[in-house]
């Protein structure tokens, strides 16, 4: 008893020396690398502490096969494991894969439509139970059996997966996802080669659960993971809670490295006001919400060195619907693309910094990513540069569709109303009849998704789920993302053009043998969609973080973002 | 106790009132009030004021285009301004630091341009203002009329005839009241955002100002219908009440006679009151884009727009809160004067007063 | 007495049934407001998207739903939210009422004392320059968005004068609770509750004045006078506790309704997570579940309060007692 108070005594005075031995010293430089002996005295001294997050709202179930929020996303890095995992790297080195529970990067067998994942030994679910092929066999069922979001989108190329989406309480994916328990190996087949399958397999819903996770959303209780950390509670009003997974030995420091802090929490239920003033404050170390922008102008001065800022591969865009009028006009479709004047959109957004205009829908350093911008003053340059009014408003005479009732969709947000307002203002100087309608946030997205609702224009934005070019194109302009008459129909200009659609499917074939020439063929799609101005394609944003002046070692991995667990705040 | 109190004097002041019946001029009542009420300076000054403001708003267009030479309902957000003979931006972009954000420009005190500064889409916050004002001014009042009559009326049946009708009345209020009624307005905000709605003979598209003069007006009924109901309950058990059924009145009259002017004094109380109340709610209504439509202004949607800029240029939101609170008083001062004027218990004061 | 009672329960009912069935068809007739693809989530196949509907009932007639929704909350008391799936809805009801409780009795208590004391302050300096100032005071208390002030409340105490004397006392933002520590409770409170009260004193305190002034001119306040009493005597004594119907029935709804949820600014924007914060983001997930849950238990409060300051004029009204 006595030996052990004071070999507390001890540990709490090694670290009160450790951490003034940090605070002495300058903060190091974020994201820089270090080399390995260093990075072991580093685990020692910044080990531990609790890290408090803070954000406005929670990101709904915690279940990591149905939850499809950044919010959960980022947190789920150090609790969960896919066979394959993003590299915890920043800049592109993010966008890598890397085996995870799997030894290696899977054999390919049968021209890409047979992957054979060897499964690591000795690794260890936070409740204690070893990881087998049973888990892994079972947790491709259950993505079909809980309804994942993406399980007819990423995973339908399984084989068995159709019977899956019909059925899915019978779900068994026999003939697709087959475990050999001799050999500790899982075979995946595919009805047909996916260059894309890694990235999908990478993500947190093909994440590896214990076979015996209930085949229904898990809802407010967390199931156990292979991660560095587990969730020890979580009450969607108060707070999620997170600490060091007991069994935890690490395998790979790619996939899922150790992390500093004892503790995670994220509180929930401050306003983004509030959150930026509680970081300010030190009484939180970081903001999962972007600060609101009257307070931009004060973090970047006042607190400049806590702030970090990322490009991001994203977009805010306006889609107008090609198949009502007046936008099912192309020559109308145009001219409102000519007539915006990004810069402004970038100001209103919070300047150079925060955002860049761009008029293609491929993101800056995104695969197959080439400089195309057609809707600007000297096109030649394919970076955009200025509005071109005169350009807008000829097309605008020619298309007969002076006069026309438009209604802007926005959310009720501040920043997506304002561009709402800029954009209404804009259609209203084109000669439009324009209107805005801001709507709840939270509605926003499906409504302007379902044909019903007959929106004309709207304001929204999109974030890549993988590094791959058909994750804009096909998925926002392909054929196959249009449906209907239904709120899922995430094409939401409605745009369908048979022989580029072809273009696209091309391209993903091809991306499986030769992604180089895939990418090219990328680009051309990006051009040719663009030309089409289904949508109008506004700025890529950047990425603020604001962390607590403690907070050290901050790296921004560009798949996750900011990665919580390898942050140190002692 | 206090009941032997009250029984002392058990009769209508006003029929035992023979100081007023005196006074009383050949002129009639109505002349005396306005007489009454020309001669109460703060009365008219508020009532001056109330006017100038009207008056300023409804030249709102032509202090946009001949004096500040802007269009308050288009973004400007790369619009520059010569201030002292230095050239501005509208929305300055942060230059110190890492640059991030961007301010918009602050009060000039200038009429000819930005006199209150820009909000975040760089458009002139004090011709927004200006504009708005009549449209806050015309759904505060026309809500609070709503109002005011539906209370008075549902309060009065309710505590009047009681029984049935107050139980009735009574639950209705509560549902009204426990009605969550920003459901019906985000509600009702994506519904009218293709179709509209027809009741008779008018129909209200998304754009109607009616929507919020009738929700606003109805939500509050209850707030304003109960006191009432209270105050005719407590009436009604009054000595010269219950005299006058005595004495065989028929209840039309009492109601007319002895009821009515109590309430109506309560409801005068209320006008000020709910015509703030109805200012501020105005916004909220606005905000789920039910009512005042953007760019379209009134006084509670610019403080919702000053919302976002609090924390750099606090005047957009407080002007705007300043201009009802200004605007609420004068017709409060007013108010009271014509109160004063009107309420025949007061006539009691003419001399000391 | 008991009669009384049971004749308010079952009118209660009938409230809560009124309003849930108004909601809920309210709900379901907004475009937009199937919560399917909100839950199946972004991109989802139609095949998922069906699976989703099916699973939670959304294929199946209205009034099978709001029987479902209705047994799920009043006899099993297991409904879940959409929004945060598999939350159950009553014990976040449960937790998020001491919060509630804890601000709308501090800000009740503030009301009353400041509203009473502005109401007898400027009754008795009738036509002063005390009365017309604190009536000034007053309105502008009530034009002041309710957001809006707690917001520069914020602005001030946490940002702008944190670290002057004045301010540093002032804790993070967020709920501590009473019995935890009663001195951080008290601290975290104190700004919402004046924030939560200006707008009430300013009330209060002019519907009060008036019917002072208005009791004055009664005939038994003026038997009183004539009897020698003192004006304050006169005014604590007699004309307080009559004018105090209004006040009191104002009180009644408003205390009812922020008991129910009706702080609900409030409480956002201090990061109180109260009942009010708690319907706040149902209406603005549309998350029917918590909706009907928090309507149902607003209205219960609306209802109870009433009942209350019913019982509260026999009371007060020596007139109505008199009978």
């Amino acid at each position: 008893m006595k030996r052990a108070q004071w070999l507390g005594v001890a540990v709490v005075a090694i670290i009160v020396v450790a951490a003034g031995a940090y605070f002495m010293r300058k903060p190091p430089e974020p994201g820089g690398g270090t080399p390995a002996p260093q990075e072991a005295a580093k685990a020692v001294e910044h080990r531990g502490g609790t890290m408090r997050l803070v954000a406005v709202g929670a990101g709904g179930t915690i279940d990591p096969q149905i939850n499809y929020t950044l919010q959960y996303w980022q947190l789920y890095q150090g609790l969960y494991d896919g066979l394959l995992n993003f590299k915890k790297g920043v800049g592109e080195e993010g966008f890598k894969v890397v085996p995870d529970l799997a030894e290696d990067m899977p054999q390919v067998a049968d021209d890409g439509k047979t992957l054979i994942f060897k499964i690591r030994k000795g690794i260890k679910f936070s409740n204690g139970q070893d990881l087998t092929t049973k888990d892994v066999v079972a947790s491709f069922q259950r993505i079909f059996k809980v309804s994942s979001p993406t399980a007819g989108g990423f995973y339908s190329g399984i084989v068995g997966a159709d019977k899956c989406l019909a059925e899915p309480a019978s779900c068994t994916l026999e003939g697709g996802v087959v475990a050999d328990e001799a050999a500790n190996t899982v075979t995946l087949h595919l009805t047909q080669p996916d260059a894309e399958i890694y990235y999908k397999l990478a993500v947190p819903h093909a994440v590896i659960l214990p076979a015996d996770s209930p085949a229904k959303d898990v809802g407010t209780t967390a199931l156990p993971g292979t991660g560095a950390y587990m969730v020890e509670s979580y009450d969607p009003n108060k707070q999620l809670k997170i600490v060091r997974n007991p069994h935890f030995k690490e395998w790979s420091k790619d996939a899922q490295p150790d992390g500093y802090p004892d503790v995670v929490v994220m509180d929930f239920g401050l306003t983004d006001e509030a959150e930026v003033t509680a970081v300010a404050n030190d009484q939180a170390d970081w903001a999962f919400d972007p600060p609101p922008a009257d307070r931009l102008a004060e973090i970047g001065t006042k607190y400049k060195d806590q702030v970090h800022v990322t490009p991001l591969t994203a977009m805010w865009y306006a889609p107008m619907n090609v198949n009502i009028p007046p936008f099912n006009n192309e020559k109308a479709r145009q001219a409102v693309s000519y007539a915006i004047d990004r810069a402004a959109l970038v100001k209103l957004f919070g300047g150079d910094v925060l955002a860049s205009p761009v008029c293609q829908i491929l993101p800056p350093g995104f695969p197959g990513h080439v400089d195309y911008c057609p809707f600007t003053k000297n096109p030649e340059a394919n970076k955009w540069s200025a509005p071109d009014m005169d350009k807008a408003k000829a097309l605008m005479q020619e298309s007969g569709q002076i006069g026309q009732p438009v209604t802007v969709i926005s959310e009720d947000s501040a920043v997506s109303k304002s561009v709402g307002t800029y954009l209404q203002s804009v259609l209203n100087e084109l000669g439009f009849k324009a209107e805005l309608k801001p709507i709840s946030s939270n509605i926003q997205f499906t409504y302007i998704q379902n044909t019903n609702n007959k929106v004309q224009i709207s304001v929204t934005q999109w974030y890549q789920d993988y590094p791959a070019a058909s994750d804009f194109l096909n998925i926002l302009f392909g054929c196959d993302s249009f449906h209907e008459g239904s709120d899922s129909s995430v094409n939401i200009a409605g745009f369908c053009d048979k022989e580029i659609d072809a273009k696209m499917k091309e391209a993903m074939k091809v991306a499986v043998t030769d992604p180089k020439k895939a990418d090219e063929m990328w680009a051309g799609i990006d051009r040719a969609v663009t030309d089409k101005a289904a949508a109008a394609i506004l700025f890529t944003p950047k990425h603020v973080d604001f962390v607590s002046k403690r907070l050290g070692n901050f790296q921004f991995n560009p798949q996750f973002y900011f990665m919580v667990y390898q942050a140190w705040v002692q | 106790m206090a009941a032997s109190e009250t029984s002392i004097a058990g009769n209508d002041p006003r029929q035992a009132d023979p100081v007023g019946a005196k006074r009383r001029p050949a002129a009639g009542p109505w002349a005396t009030a306005f007489r009454k009420l020309v001669h109460d300076k703060a009365a008219m000054a508020a009532l001056l004021v109330f006017i100038l403001i009207v008056i300023g708003c409804s030249f709102a267009s032509y202090y946009a285009s001949h004096v500040a030479h802007t269009f308050p309902f288009s973004s400007n957000l790369q619009g520059k301004i010569v201030i002292d003979g230095v050239e501005q931006q509208i929305i300055a972009p942060s230059t110190e630091g890492l640059g991030l954000g961007s301010t918009p420009i602050g009060p000039t005190w200038k009429l000819q341009g930005y006199f209150l500064g820009a909000d975040d889409q760089g458009r002139d916050v004090f011709a927004r203002m200006l504009y708005g004002g009549l449209n806050s001014l015309w759904i505060a009042s026309a809500s609070t009329v709503i109002c005011l009559l539906f209370a008075a009326v549902l309060g009065v049946t309710a505590g009047f005839f009681g029984g049935v009708a107050d139980a009735a009345i009574s639950r209705i209020m509560d549902v009204i009241w426990a009605f969550p009624i920003f459901l019906l307005a985000i509600s009702l905000s994506i519904v009218l955002i293709n179709s509209s709605i027809n009741i008779g003979p008018i129909v209200i598209r998304a754009g109607s100002l009616w929507l919020p003069i009738f929700i606003i007006g109805i939500v509050y009924v209850p707030y304003v219908a109960r006191p009432i109901r209270g105050q005719v309950l407590s009436l009604k058990n009054s000595e010269f009440v219950l005299a006058a059924v005595g004495l065989g009145v028929p209840s039309h009259r009492i109601l007319w006679k002895d009821i009515l002017p109590n309430v109506a004094t309560t409801l005068i109380v209320f006008v000020p009151l709910m015509m703030a109340l109805n200012m501020v709610t105005e916004s909220a209504l606005s905000f789920l884009s039910i009512g005042v439509q953007p760019p379209d202004a009134s006084w509670g949607t610019i403080i919702q727009d000053g919302q976002n800029l609090l924390y750099s240029r606090p005047m957009v939101a407080l002007a705007p809160g300043i201009a009802i609170a200004v605007t609420v008083l004068t017709l409060n001062v007013f108010g009271d004067g014509v109160r004063d004027a009107l309420d025949p218990r007061s006539k009691l004061r003419i001399g000391g007063d | 007495m008991l009669n009384t009672l049971i004749r308010r329960l079952i009118q209660m009912v009938f409230v809560m049934f009124g309003i849930s069935v108004i909601v809920f068809l309210i709900f379901f007739a907004t475009p937009g407001s199937d919560p399917s693809a909100r839950i199946a989530g972004r991109n989802a196949s139609p095949e998922v998207l069906a699976a989703v509907r099916k699973d939670f009932g959304f294929d199946r007639p209205l009034y099978v739903q709001y029987g479902l929704m209705m047994k799920k909350l009043l006899v099993t008391f297991d409904l879940t939210s959409f929004q945060n799936r598999g939350q159950k809805v009553i014990p976040q009801l449960v937790q998020a009422t001491p919060v509630t409780l804890s601000l709308v009795i501090g800000g009740a208590i503030l009301w009353v004392i400041g509203g009473i004391g502005v109401g007898l302050a400027a009754a008795a300096t009738r036509g002063s320059v005390i009365d017309r100032g604190l009536m000034i005071l007053g309105l502008i208390g009530i034009s002041m968005p309710v957001f809006w002030l707690g917001s520069v409340m914020n602005l001030i105490t946490q940002s702008r004068f944190h670290d002057t004397w004045m301010f540093s006392w002032v804790p993070a933002l967020g709920y501590k609770p009473l019995l935890e520590s009663p001195w951080e409770w008290f601290k975290t409170m104190l700004i919402p509750w004046i924030s939560l009260a200006i707008l009430y004193i300013g009330l209060y305190g002019r519907v009060l004045r008036a019917s002072l002034i208005e009791a004055n001119e009664e005939d038994y306040i003026r038997t009183a006078r004539s009897k020698g009493l003192t004006e304050t005597r006169i005014m604590l004594r007699h004309a307080l506790r009559t004018s105090l119907i209004t006040f009191v029935t104002l009180f009644g709804l408003d205390f009812g309704a922020l008991v129910g949820g009706g702080a609900l600014l409030t409480e956002v924007v201090f990061g109180l997570q109260g009942v009010g914060k708690l319907t706040y983001d149902s209406l603005k997930s549309l998350d029917l579940p918590v909706i009907l849950a928090s309507v149902i238990y607003a209205s219960f409060f609306v209802v109870g309060a009433n009942f209350v300051v019913d019982m509260a004029y026999a009371i007060l009204d020596p007139r109505v007692r008199g009978r």
